[in-house]
């Protein structure tokens, strides 16, 4: 089924995102065992409480992040929150599974309540009665359209929990963002202690925040740092989700991302104007008195503003442009085909050739 | 002992199901035989047993809604199995449940699935069991051999039907077949771990290369299908298979179906559409262009500028 351009195009992406296959298929499915001692014996060490940068990688399993994203996403424009079990692995933490909390969130706060905490305990015995016999490992909240950052609550949350239960992982989830770009838009943070200074931290990649959380997110975005997120999957995964592939490549062609996300986009543009005038008024204000050595800092300022509205543009364009390529491609592989006694094929004025093979 | 399925009702599973019980069967499967490096530490025993546990059977629930005659299997979870009296463990189950109804308010148990090659006696008493709950329950059914051989998915569902054999009527299990249902966030995920995308930004050639694959992969699938029913009707015209009319008129059905969309509605809407993602990226590239613009005059203010402290006398040329 898969041609040589696949795999070639497969490889090139392995390959960038650093992904090491292992080879022999058992050795693969290790990393699914618990093995109670090792853990005990971590937990005893904590090798964590020195270094504040202990935990650099975080490893998700396919079922963790199938649950987490289709829970975020039922959850709407609310946030959700839920805990995710796992262990931990030299300087990795590794999640196996993720489960819901009943927990009502409003826009600006997600806070565990009594029964959550009751929940929680409930749920951890039966799933070690089942067979699962992994711990509590961190918790996972979903910031819908507006990305994954910490807020500040989020930062004295997860603060709490590294401080009486590490080790603790805090990921956030945007689920109108994956709808909308078509890939998964999550992060993996840990706090620092109060007070605590990184060394030269290092650029964390951009993501656009819109006007009204900006602020939050820039007094605290100094107290935490992300961890690299790699996926792994069973052999047994893997062979089911290649063949889910023969049934499931319907949907990927009916997909329509363009008409799920007028919403979030129409939010965007606007969220983009708003930063626009924000810019020039400054641009503005400096402009006025002539070139004056003071302000040359101002608009540097000012110039990574407009940079950074220019990337957010763009961002936002490419995925419009990717659905509408969808969108073409659709109308032409079902609309362009007429019925031999209607219209002429006169009629198809600006559509691309039919993709002949 | 497995038939066609005649209650005329559809099923719609969703992924999540089938990673759930790969990932319930691999835990087990892995936690019974430890990986060599903690075979060592005094697991001797079980390599006696190794082979009957290398495919430990795991029992467990699942759980969504029905619709009417359509019945969508959302999510699963793990279920107790005592051997001795081969039955689930029945409090556990309503502890499970409840727990789940505080998070899913919406779901209830649709019926409860199992790991083999193919159904067992013993799996009728649970299914029985089971009946209490919901009076039709399904039973779905993974396969997890890992065959390359096979081109479809190894899980079966089956539901239970009253069926007189030798004049006693008895309860038997029957094939029903099921479609895979999806949500948006849910194929975007699933793609991801299959195929493993590059999670981050990437270049924006790189992001529109795994768009257009993807789809391109999916264009070859119906490419590759419609050879196959092309080829099945240019026998049939021929001779060498017998003609099947049902067939032919399924096919006829399917044709008259293009072109999807043919309304002067349509191609307004999508016309306007169209227009409007031109002017969108009409709009990023002038924001561009303007944001390029302004650093080359502030640039070129800065080498040409006339009241530097030097004096007043530029001095790049």
């Amino acid at each position: 089924m898969e041609g040589s351009s696949t795999m070639m195009a497969r490889k090139t992406w392995e390959l960038e995102n650093n992904i090491i296959t292992v080879d022999q298929p058992d050795s693969n499915d290790t990393i699914f065992y618990y093995d109670d001692t090792a853990q005990s014996r971590f937990q005893q060490e904590k090798p964590w409480a020195n270094d504040p940068h202990y935990f650099k990688r975080v490893k998700i399993s396919a079922l963790a992040l199938l649950k987490m994203v289709v829970h975020a996403r039922s959850g709407g424009n609310i946030e959700i929150m839920g805990l995710m079990q796992g262990k931990t692995d030299g300087d990795a933490i590794i999640v196996m599974d993720a489960f819901a909390l009943p927990v009502e969130g409003t826009e600006t706060r997600v806070n565990a309540q009594a029964d959550a905490y009751e929940y929680m305990v409930e749920y951890s015995q039966t799933n070690k009665l089942a067979g699962r016999l992994e711990n509590v490992v961190g918790w996972y909240h979903s910031h819908p359209g507006y990305g994954c950052w910490l807020s500040g609550i989020d930062v004295s949350t997860q603060r709490l929990n590294q401080q009486y239960q590490e080790p603790f992982l805090a990921v956030v989830i945007d689920p109108t963002r994956t709808a909308s770009a078509g890939k998964v838009e999550i992060g993996a943070f840990r706090t620092y202690s109060e007070g605590y200074k990184p060394p030269d931290e290092p650029i964390s990649e951009y993501q656009t925040i819109p006007l009204n959380k900006i602020e939050d997110f820039g007094v605290h975005c100094k107290q935490y740092y992300s961890l690299d997120i790699t996926y792994f999957k069973s052999s047994l995964d893997s062979h089911l989700l290649d063949l889910l592939w023969n049934k499931y490549w319907v949907n990927t062609l009916s997909s329509s991302p363009l008409l799920g996300s007028a919403d979030y986009v129409a939010g965007q543009i606007s969220d983009l104007a708003e930063k626009l005038e924000q810019a020039e008024s400054h641009l503005n204000h400096s402009r006025f008195g002539g070139i004056v050595p003071s302000s040359l800092h101002r608009k540097k300022e000012d110039e990574s503003q407009l940079t950074k509205i220019t990337r957010d543009s763009s961002k936002i364009t490419v995925e419009q442009v990717h659905g509408l390529m969808s969108q073409v491609i659709k109308d032409v592989l079902f609309n362009s085909v007429r019925q031999s006694n209607n219209k002429s094929p006169n009629e198809l004025s600006d559509t691309e050739p039919m993709i002949t093979s | 002992m497995a038939r066609s399925s005649s209650s005329g009702l559809t099923f719609k599973l969703h992924p999540l199901v089938i990673v759930n019980v790969s990932d319930h069967y691999t835990r087990v499967k892995t936690q019974l035989n430890p990986p060599a490096s903690v075979c060592a530490s005094g697991h001797g025993s079980n390599n006696g047993e190794a082979l009957i546990q290398q495919n430990p059977r795991v029992y467990g629930c699942v759980i969504g809604v029905q619709r009417g005659r359509t019945v969508e299997i959302f999510n699963s979870f793990e279920l107790l199995y005592d051997p001795i009296t081969q039955t689930l463990d029945r409090s556990f189950l309503e502890k499970k449940q409840e727990l789940y109804k505080k998070v899913f308010p919406d779901f209830y148990i649709l019926g409860w699935y199992s790991t083999g090659s193919d159904t067992d006696e013993s799996d009728m008493h649970i299914h029985k069991a089971l009946m209490d709950i919901n009076e039709s329950p399904v039973y779905v059914l993974l396969n997890p051999a890992i065959n390359h051989a096979q081109k479809d998915l190894p899980v079966t569902i089956y539901e239970s039907e009253l069926h007189v054999i030798d004049g006693i009527p008895q309860l038997i299990f029957v094939h029903t077949s099921y479609t895979i249902e999806t949500v948006e966030a849910e194929r975007i995920s699933v793609d991801h771990v299959a195929h493993l995308k590059p999670s981050d930004g990437g270049s924006a050639a790189t992001q529109l290369a795994a768009h257009l694959t993807g789809i391109h992969s999916a264009i070859k699938m119906l490419n590759s299908r419609i050879r196959v029913l092309y080829q099945f009707l240019a026998a049939m015209q021929k001779g060498d298979i017998p003609c099947d009319n049902s067939l032919l008129r399924q096919v006829s059905s399917l044709l008259r179906r293009l072109p999807a969309m043919e309304s002067e509605r349509f191609q307004d809407n999508f016309l306007m559409e169209y227009n409007d993602k031109l002017l969108i990226t009409y709009l990023a590239m002038i924001t561009n262009c303007s944001s390029t613009m302004n650093e080359m005059v502030d640039k070129f203010n800065t080498a040409y500028d006339r009241n530097t402290r030097r004096g007043g006398r530029t001095a790049f040329m």
